[in-house]
């Protein structure tokens, strides 16, 4: 009793921004 | 602060159901955006359903724990336009 991986999640676990400009 | 405010997933928005979680790819500003959990989906998904972000999370079954965690990630969606505040209110069922 997974208590200390749910209080270090972080936004980056969750959202991940993707640059399409390069994606000839 | 976001938990306590009503939004939904913006029109212009696609998601895509992926393992991990969903794409979500914008067509007015082209942005790709990944949502990494299952959770997260569930929670974009059903904004529109609740009266605020707290609600919703707590309609998911996310944490109490995360959710500073999914309300940064929230954040960043609305950023990127990809979800929006919303002006109406919905009384959530006691």
């Amino acid at each position: 009793e997974e208590q200390d991986v749910t209080a270090t999640l972080t936004s980056e676990d969750l959202i991940e921004e993707v640059s399409i400009d390069g994606m000839g | 602060m976001i938990l306590d405010e009503a939004w939904r997933l913006s029109p212009s928005v696609a998601l895509r159901p992926e393992p991990f979680g969903a794409l979500a790819y914008h067509f007015g500003n082209r942005k790709l955006t990944f949502l990494k959990t299952p959770a997260l989906v569930r929670v974009v998904e059903q904004l529109a359903d609740h009266a605020d972000v707290r609600a919703t999370l707590r309609a998911v079954g996310v944490p109490e724990a995360q959710h500073d965690a999914y309300a940064a990630a929230l954040e960043g969606l609305a950023d990127a336009d990809m979800i929006r505040p919303r002006a109406d209110a919905i009384e959530e069922a006691s």
